[in-house]
């Protein structure tokens, strides 16, 4: 092989390598090359199926290092892994007084935040929990994601809609197809939710712009711009992969954790029978 | 005329009644063909409402609603089974009971059973467990999230291929039933709402449900009336029908089984009314729920006024 042909080996492989990377680019900009993901009868991507995000946003969408878990006798079972931020440009626009309260939050944990009660999640949290969501995407009309967690769901109405009625845990959300992404704009949110375990929250202002883009057959590449001028300077982004469940006979089970904060909830008012069982004295390093 | 002779014609001809509008309804079914989704299924998708004034069981004397309704000492009124009072001008049915097997329209209720439903409706103030799922907003169960309950009773279809999702208005369930004939899943995992395993019966949705855990019970709202409460077993097993019958109905039948509560198993069938500008609202029940601290700090409230 003459030194001339080796090289124009390596500039073409070269060229192939930046087209390729270059489609991996473009695929999360919505234009998955075709034929590498599913399709409905109708041509459509096909988002049918069982998803769940495997990072650490769900305990802060920021950089966050490794620390212990809030129960010192739970050891290195309950510790929280370290993870990288998935906001782009990595922090989040706080107003000063803001980002005070995030902190508060933050300081604040059990008892802030709605996860501890078994709330509803919000959005976008419900989608990067540590739990997997299921969607049923009809032929040409609504799509439902169901979220294992607290049984919570929410109907994408496709096109357009009445602006909400009132306020919601989950809004209201509407869908549209650009290409092969799922837009979903989603309004008509309370001020309960939060976006993670680490205290960072919004207002009812919340706006959402999620784009759901199918880059393999069991990758979507899931980007939200986040929107709220009562709480941030100017809108957000973040973005993450989620992957399809493999498991055998994966379904979502039943995570109904109502039951779970009952006590917690409740427990001061129960009447007392006396055969009551003790809880241990688990001790609480923070928050 | 006696009051037993009307009584007894009245009963004659709602039998009449009952029998014609069954053999229409057969009529009907043979004339109307079920639109089909692109994968091939019965196509059931859209929004539906069960809304009756059908009372759940035929009442009988000795029956007490305010026990069933969680209010034994009467303190509040209006909450027997005749409050389905429709404000959105449906034109509603009434007919005997939505119970209809046995054909006496009563569920047969094993008396410990009762027993067991008594002493827990009685003491509400005590535990939250002695309320029902419902009220502590962990679920209106299966199939007890389909019994009309006079409010909150949107549902809306939809179908993907292999799978039946239905969205409950009343606490946001959304309940997936996959098609594809996998086995239930290990014994292992108790549910409140059971394991669900759907298959089609020519135009019919047949869904197979086990896997029920013994906290929950099958029917959980007023507008159940004497069945409200019941426990159930682990050994409860229910089974669906879900039939469009013409282009606004779906018949949904629900027979439930369970050799430790019930004597013999029995059914429901309660027609689902099409309503497409029917609009759902978020039912975020636990997230509001003062019911539950309300009740057990008015019970700690008078245990210390005793």
């Amino acid at each position: 092989m003459s030194w001339l042909r080796g090289a124009s080996i390596a500039a073409v492989s070269a060229a192939l390598a930046l087209g390729a990377a270059q489609v991996m680019r473009n695929g999360v900009q919505g234009q998955a090359a075709a034929g590498n993901i599913l399709r409905t009868i109708d041509g459509r991507p096909d988002l049918n199926g069982i998803w769940q995000a495997i990072g650490t946003a769900h305990w802060d969408l920021r950089d966050h290092q490794a620390r212990p878990g809030p129960v010192l006798e739970l050891g290195a079972v309950a510790a929280v892994p370290a993870g990288l931020s998935v906001v782009d440009g990595g922090e989040i626009p706080y107003q000063p007084w803001a980002a005070a309260r995030q902190q508060e939050n933050y300081e604040h944990w059990l008892t802030r935040d709605p996860e501890v009660k078994c709330y509803l999640p919000g959005l976008p949290r419900a989608t990067y929990m540590p739990y997997p969501f299921q969607i049923v995407q009809t032929a040409g009309n609504d799509i439902v994601m169901a979220y294992e967690y607290a049984s919570a769901s929410r109907v994408i109405a496709m096109g357009t809609v009445e602006p909400p009625p009132v306020d919601a845990w989950m809004g209201q959300s509407a869908g549209r197809w650009e290409g092969d992404t799922l837009v979903v704009e989603s309004n008509g949110f309370n001020d309960q939710t939060w976006f993670d375990r680490a205290g960072n929250f919004h207002s009812e202002a919340l706006q959402l712009v999620e784009r759901f883009t199918p880059v393999t057959a069991d990758r979507i590449d899931y980007e939200v711009t986040i929107e709220d001028p009562k709480v941030f300077t100017r809108s957000w982004k973040i973005q993450l992969p989620l992957y399809r469940r493999h498991d055998r006979n994966a379904q979502l089970l039943e995570f109904k954790c109502v039951e779970f904060v009952e006590e917690l909830m409740y427990g001061h008012l129960r009447k007392k029978t006396g055969d009551e069982r003790p809880y241990g004295a688990a001790r609480v390093r923070w928050p | 005329m006696s009051t037993r002779r009307v009584v007894s014609l009245a009963i004659v001809m709602t039998t009449v009644a009952v029998a014609l509008a069954v053999v229409a309804g057969r009529a009907q079914e043979s004339r109307w063909e079920a639109p089909r989704t692109p994968d091939g299924q019965p196509d059931l998708q859209g929004m539906w409402t069960n809304y009756t004034n059908t009372p759940f069981e035929v009442f009988a004397e000795g029956d007490k609603p305010d026990l069933y309704a969680g209010d034994p000492d009467r303190t509040a009124q209006g909450t027997g089974p005749g409050f389905l009072n429709d404000t959105a001008g449906r034109q509603l049915a009434r007919g005997r009971s939505l119970v209809v097997d046995p054909p006496n329209g009563r569920v047969p209720i094993m008396p410990w059973a009762e027993e067991r439903r008594n002493y827990k409706l009685a003491h509400i103030q005590d535990d939250w467990v002695n309320h029902t799922a419902w009220e502590r907003c962990i679920t209106r169960g299966v199939p007890g999230g389909l019994f009309p309950a006079g409010y909150g009773s949107g549902y809306q279809i939809l179908q993907s291929p292999g799978v039946v999702a239905i969205v409950y208005e009343m606490i946001h369930e959304a309940r997936i039933i996959p098609l594809d004939g996998r086995p239930h899943i290990g014994s292992r995992i108790r549910t409140w709402n059971g394991d669900s395993r759907g298959r089609w019966d020519g135009d019919t949705l047949v869904v197979d449900i086990t896997n029920y855990n013994d906290k929950g019970s099958v029917a959980t709202n007023v507008a159940t009336q004497r069945v409200r409460a019941i426990p159930q077993s682990e050994a409860l097993h229910v089974v669906e029908r879900f039939t469009r019958v013409d282009e606004n109905t779906i018949i949904y039948e629900a027979t439930v089984e369970d050799p430790k509560v019930f004597t013999a198993p029995w059914t429901v069938r309660i027609p689902m009314q099409r309503e497409p500008d029917y609009r759902m609202f978020e039912y975020a029940c636990h997230e509001g729920n003062h019911a539950l601290p309300n009740t057990l700090s008015a019970g700690r409230a008078r245990d210390g006024a005793r």
